[in-house]
C-alpha cells in the first residue's frame, strides 16, 4: 500500500514534469536550441506568483494565466533580439543559441534575487489531502497536476488539430519544408519561443504551489527538463509525456528508498547513463 | 585589413575565420613578442615587491581566471564543446590536495601535481562517453556533473562533507601567486602548441567538420580525449592553489557555477579559440568587474550575463577578433613553409595484387529500412568503377558503410585484401581510403593550406608534409590562394580543393559522391579531365557514384547499378546501359 502511495505521488509530481518539458521541446524542436534559461522563467512565475498572492491574498491559480502571457511575451520579445540573429549561423546555432541563453539565465537570475531574495519560499495552498481506498492524494499536487496536464493536452490538440498549429509542427519537423510550403518560419519560431516560455512560466505558478523554489534552483529545473526530453526523445511528445511522469515516479520511489540527496540527484545520473547508452537519440537528424 | 571585409556568417561564427596570414614580418613578430614577454614579466615580479596585501590577493585572483580561462578554452575553444562544468575540475583538485595533504600528510608540492593528474585521469575516464556527441549534451552533461559532486562531496565525511575541509596556513600568498604565475604560463604554452602545431590543427579541424576531419585521418576521439585531459588538468591544479589560498575547501565553494560562469565570460569577451583572448579576457573582466562592483554591489551575475550574450551577437571573435582586423595578434598559418617546396609523393609500398577493394554480402539496415540489400562488388587495381541509381537508391550509404561512418547490419568488407570492419574511419583514411562529400565539406575557417595539411600530416614528417602539400596545390592549381580561408573559395575552387584534400592523402581508393551534381557542362569537364588524371598520382583506384549516367559513362572500366539497395547490373558501360532491368530501374515500364 505504501509503494501504491508513492506510485501515486510520483504519477501527480510527473503531471507538473510533464508540462515543464514540454515547454522546452517545443523550443527545441522548432529552433534546435535548448533555452538554458528555461529554469529562470519557470522560478521567475514561481516567486512572482508567492509575492503576488503574498500581497493580494488571491487564489494563486488566478496568477497564471497572467503569468503566462506576461512572460509569454516577454519571451516573444527577447526571441528577435537574442536568438532569432544567430539562426543564419546553421549548424553553429545550436552551440551560440546555448551560449546565449547561458548568459540570459543569469541575467535573470540577478534580476530574481534582486527582486525576491535567495531564500526557498513556497504558496501555502491547498494543504490538506483527499483520502481514496486508504489512498493519499495531496490537493495541491492533484490541482496542479491537473492543471498541468490540462495545458499539456490543449497544447498537443494545438499542435496536431489546428493550422496554426500544424505549422509549428512542420516547422519542427523541416524548416526548410515548412519554408516550402508557404509557412513563415521566421514567425513560428518568434511563437513557439514565446509560447514556450509562457508554458514555463504557467509551469512556474504550478510548481510553486506544490515545492519551494528559489533563484538558484533555476539550472536544476532547467537540467530535470532536458533530461526528460532526452529520455523521451527530442522532438518527440508523446515520448516525452511518458518520460515525465516514469521520472516522477523513479524520483519519489528514489526520495522513499534512498533519500532526498538521491532524488536531487537522480535526473543527473540519468542523463549520464542516458549518454552512455542511447547516443543515438541525440544524432542531429 | 582583409578580416574586416569577411562577413562573420561566412565562416565559423565561434572562431572568427582566419584573418589571412601572419602579420609583419618574422622578425616583427618576434621583438613585438618578446616586448609583450618582457612586460608581462615586470609586472609579474613588481607586484609581491610593491605590496603582499590587497594586490598581491588581486593579482593571484587575475592569474586564477586566466588559468581557468585556459583551461576551458582548450576543450570548449579549440574542439568547440562547450563545458558549462568546468569547474568540477577546480573543486576535484582542491579536494584531491586537501585530502592528500590532511589525511596522507603529502607535502604541498606533490599535492599539487597529482590534484592535476587526478583531474586529467577523471577527463580521461568521462572523456570517451561524454564526448561521443556533439554539443548539447556534453555541455548539460558536465553541468550535471558538477551538481553530482557537490552533493557527493557534501555527503562524504571523510572529506568533511558540508562544513569541508581546512588547510593549514603552510605556504605563503607569494608562493600560491608564483604557483599561479606559472601555470597560467603552462596555460598559454599548451595553447600555443595547440596554435601552431600539427597536433594542434588536428583539435581545431573538430570545430570545423568532425566527420570530414576523421575523412581526413583525424583520430577524433584520441584528439578530443587528450584536449580535455589537458582541459582538466589546468583548473584541478588551480583548484589545489586556491584551497591552500583560502585555507579551506568546502563543497559550496568547489563547485560554484559562477567560477564557469566567469571563465566562459572571460574567454567569450577576450576570444574565444585564441591564443590570447584567455589571457586578455580574464584580465580585462576581473580588472573592469572590480571597478564595475564598486559602484553596483551584487550585480556581478547580471553584468557577466549580458557580457556573453554582447559579444556572441556583437563580436563573436572578442577583443582578439577587433585586434585581428587591425593586423595584430593574428594566428600563424599551422605548419606554413617559408616558400612552397613541393616535391611528388614517393609510391606506397605495393606487395598486394589483389582487388583494392571488396564488398561482399553488405546489408545496411536503418531500423526498418533496408538501405543495402545483400550486394557484392570489387575494385580492382587500376580500375574505375562506376556505381549508379537513382535517388535512394543507396549509394551514399555504401559510401558511408566503405568509409566506416555507417555500421553494417551484415557483410563484409576488404580494403587491400584486409577485413576493415572494425577499423574506424581514421585509419581507413591514413592507409589510404579517401573519399569526397556530396556537398564538399571543407573546414571553413581553417586556410586551404590546413585543409591539404591536415591530411598529408598523417604518417609523414612534418617537412614531408609540407612538401607533399604544397605539391598537391600546385598540381590542383591552388597554390595562389594557400593562404585563404576556405569559406572564402567559389564553389568551383571549393570542389578543387576537396580533391586536393583527398590527393593529400596519397589515397590508394578514391571514392567520389556524385561530385558532379548541379555542375555546368564546363565544371563537369574540368572534375573529368581530373578524374583521368588520378592514376598519375599513385591512385589504384577509383570508384564513383552518380546518377548522371551520362557524364561517367565514358571514364570508368566497370557499372554497378543499384536499385533499391539492391545489385540490379554489373558490367561494362556499354551493356549495362542496353541492359533491360537498368533501364526499367531508371526509365520505368515500356508502354
Amino acid at each position: 500500500m505504501l509503494l501504491l502511495q508513492i506510485l501515486v505521488n510520483g504519477v501527480l509530481v510527473g503531471g507538473l514534469y510533464v508540462l515543464i518539458a514540454q515547454s522546452l521541446n517545443l523550443i527545441f524542436g522548432v529552433m534546435g536550441v535548448v533555452n538554458l534559461a528555461h529554469g529562470s522563467f519557470i522560478v521567475l512565475a514561481g516567486l512572482f506568483t508567492y509575492w503576488f498572492t503574498s500581497a493580494t491574498g488571491l487564489n494563486p491559480l488566478l496568477v497564471l494565466p497572467l503569468a503566462f502571457v506576461v512572460l509569454g511575451l516577454i519571451g516573444a520579445g527577447l526571441q528577435p533580439l537574442l536568438v532569432e540573429p544567430l539562426m543564419k549561423f546553421g549548424r553553429k546555432a545550436e552551440l551560440l543559441s546555448l551560449m546565449v541563453t547561458f548568459g540570459l539565465s543569469y541575467v535573470l537570475l540577478e534580476l530574481a534575487l534582486q527582486l525576491w531574495g535567495s531564500d526557498f519560499v513556497s504558496v501555502p495552498y491547498l494543504q490538506s489531502s483527499w483520502s481514496l481506498g486508504g489512498l493519499e492524494f495531496s490537493k495541491a499536487f492533484a490541482v496542479s497536476g491537473a492543471f498541468a496536464a490540462a495545458v499539456s493536452a490543449a497544447l498537443y490538440f494545438w499542435l496536431n488539430y489546428t493550422d496554426s498549429g500544424k505549422c509549428l509542427l512542420a516547422a519542427s519537423q523541416s524548416s526548410t519544408g515548412a519554408i516550402c510550403c508557404g509557412i513563415d518560419v521566421r514567425r513560428v519560431r518568434l511563437i513557439a519561443f514565446g509560447l514556450g516560455v509562457g508554458l514555463a512560466a504557467a509551469a512556474g505558478v504550478l510548481v510553486i504551489i506544490v515545492m519551494p523554489l528559489a533563484p538558484q534552483t533555476s539550472d536544476d529545473l532547467t537540467l530535470l527538463a532536458f533530461v526528460i526530453i532526452a529520455l523521451g526523445g527530442l522532438g518527440n511528445y508523446g515520448g516525452v509525456a511518458i518520460a515525465a511522469i516514469l521520472l516522477g515516479i523513479a524520483q519519489s520511489l528514489s526520495a522513499f528508498f534512498l533519500g532526498g540527496n538521491a532524488e536531487y540527484v537522480l535526473p543527473y545520473v540519468l542523463l549520464i547513463l542516458v549518454m552512455v547508452a542511447r547516443p543515438e537519440r541525440f544524432r542531429p537528424a | 585589413m582583409e578580416g574586416a571585409t569577411q562577413p562573420a556568417s561566412k565562416g565559423g561564427p565561434i572562431r572568427d575565420p582566419f584573418p589571412g596570414g601572419a602579420d609583419g614580418s618574422a622578425r616583427a613578430r618576434r621583438l613585438r613578442g618578446a616586448a609583450a614577454a618582457l612586460v608581462l614579466l615586470a609586472l609579474f615580479v613588481a607586484v609581491p615587491l610593491i605590496s603582499r596585501g590587497y594586490l598581491l590577493q588581486f593579482a593571484t585572483d587575475i592569474l586564477t581566471a586566466v588559468v581557468l580561462a585556459y583551461g576551458w578554452n582548450l576543450i570548449s575553444g579549440f574542439t568547440g564543446y562547450l563545458s558549462f562544468g568546468q569547474v568540477s575540475f577546480f573543486g576535484l583538485g582542491a579536494y584531491a590536495t586537501a585530502l592528500m595533504v590532511m589525511r596522507a600528510h603529502v607535502p604541498w608540492y606533490f599535492a599539487a601535481p597529482l590534484s592535476g593528474l587526478v583531474g586529467a585521469a577523471v577527463a580521461l575516464v568521462l572523456g570517451p562517453i561524454m564526448l561521443r556527441l556533439r554539443g548539447i549534451l556534453f555541455a548539460l552533461g558536465m553541468l550535471g556533473l558538477a551538481r553530482i559532486l557537490e552533493v557527493v562531496f557534501n555527503n562524504w565525511h571523510y572529506a568533511g562533507g558540508s562544513v569541508g575541509l581546512s588547510l593549514p596556513a603552510e605556504l605563503t600568498p607569494v608562493a600560491v601567486y608564483v604557483g599561479m604565475g606559472l601555470l597560467a604560463l603552462a596555460g598559454f604554452g599548451i595553447s600555443a602548441f595547440f596554435v601552431r602545431s600539427g597536433f594542434g590543427l588536428d583539435v581545431m579541424s573538430l570545430n570545423e567538420d568532425e566527420e570530414a576531419a576523421a575523412a581526413l585521418g583525424v583520430p577524433t576521439t584520441r584528439v578530443k580525449v587528450i584536449a580535455f585531459m589537458l582541459s582538466a588538468l589546468l583548473p584541478a591544479i588551480a583548484g589545489g592553489l586556491v584551497a591552500w589560498n583560502r585555507s579551506y575547501i568546502d563543497p559550496t565553494s568547489g563547485f560554484d557555477p559562477t567560477v564557469d560562469l566567469q571563465t566562459v565570460v572571460a574567454v567569450m569577451f577576450g576570444g574565444i579559440g585564441t591564443l590570447w583572448g584567455p589571457f586578455l579576457g580574464a584580465a580585462a573582466l576581473m580588472i573592469v568587474g572590480e571597478e564595475f562592483l564598486v559602484y553596483f554591489p551584487n550585480l556581478e551575475l547580471a553584468l557577466y550575463g549580458i557580457v556573453v550574450i554582447a559579444t556572441v551577437l556583437a563580436f563573436p571573435g572578442g577583443l582578439v577578433g577587433l585586434a585581428n582586423r587591425l593586423g595584430l595578434l593574428r594566428r600563424p598559418i599551422v605548419l606554413s613553409p617559408k616558400s612552397l617546396t613541393a616535391a611528388p609523393p614517393e609510391p606506397r609500398p605495393r606487395e598486394y595484387t589483389g582487388p583494392v577493394l571488396e564488398v561482399r554480402d553488405l546489408t545496411v539496415r536503418f531500423g526498418g529500412l533496408t538501405a543495402l540489400d545483400h550486394v557484392s562488388l570489387s575494385v580492382r587495381s587500376g580500375e574505375t568503377l562506376c556505381i549508379i541509381g537513382a535517388n535512394g537508391a543507396g549509394k551514399t550509404t555504401l559510401f558511408n558503410a566503405i568509409t566506416g561512418s555507417v555500421k553494417p547490419t551484415s557483410g563484409e568488407i576488404l580494403y587491400l585484401g584486409e577485413p576493415i570492419s572494425r577499423v574506424p574511419t581514421y585509419l581507413r583514411a591514413q592507409r589510404g581510403m579517401a573519399r569526397s562529400f556530396q556537398i564538399p565539406r571543407l573546414l571553413p575557417s581553417l586556410t586551404v593550406w590546413e585543409n591539404v595539411v591536415l591530411a598529408s600530416r598523417h604518417g609523414r614528417q612534418s617537412h614531408r608534409a609540407a612538401e607533399h602539400a604544397a605539391w598537391v596545390l600546385e598540381t590542383i592549381g591552388l597554390a595562389q590562394m594557400w593562404r585563404d580561408p576556405a569559406s572564402r573559395l567559389t564553389p568551383g575552387y571549393q570542389r578543387q580543393l576537396e580533391f586536393a584534400r583527398v590527393l593529400a592523402l596519397s589515397p590508394e581508393l578514391v571514392l567520389l559522391d556524385e561530385v558532379m551534381a548541379g555542375m555546368t557542362r564546363d565544371e563537369q569537364e574540368a572534375v573529368r579531365s581530373v578524374i583521368r588524371r588520378l592514376p598519375e598520382f599513385g591512385v589504384a583506384a577509383v570508384a564513383c557514384v552518380e546518377h548522371v549516367i551520362a557524364a561517367v559513362a565514358d571514364l570508368c572500366d566497370r557499372m554497378v547499378v543499384l536499385d533499391f539497395g539492391r545489385k540490379i547490373a554489373e558490367d561494362t558501360p556499354e551493356k549495362v546501359l542496353k541492359d533491360p532491368a537498368v533501364v526499367r530501374a531508371y526509365l520505368g515500364e515500356p508502354l
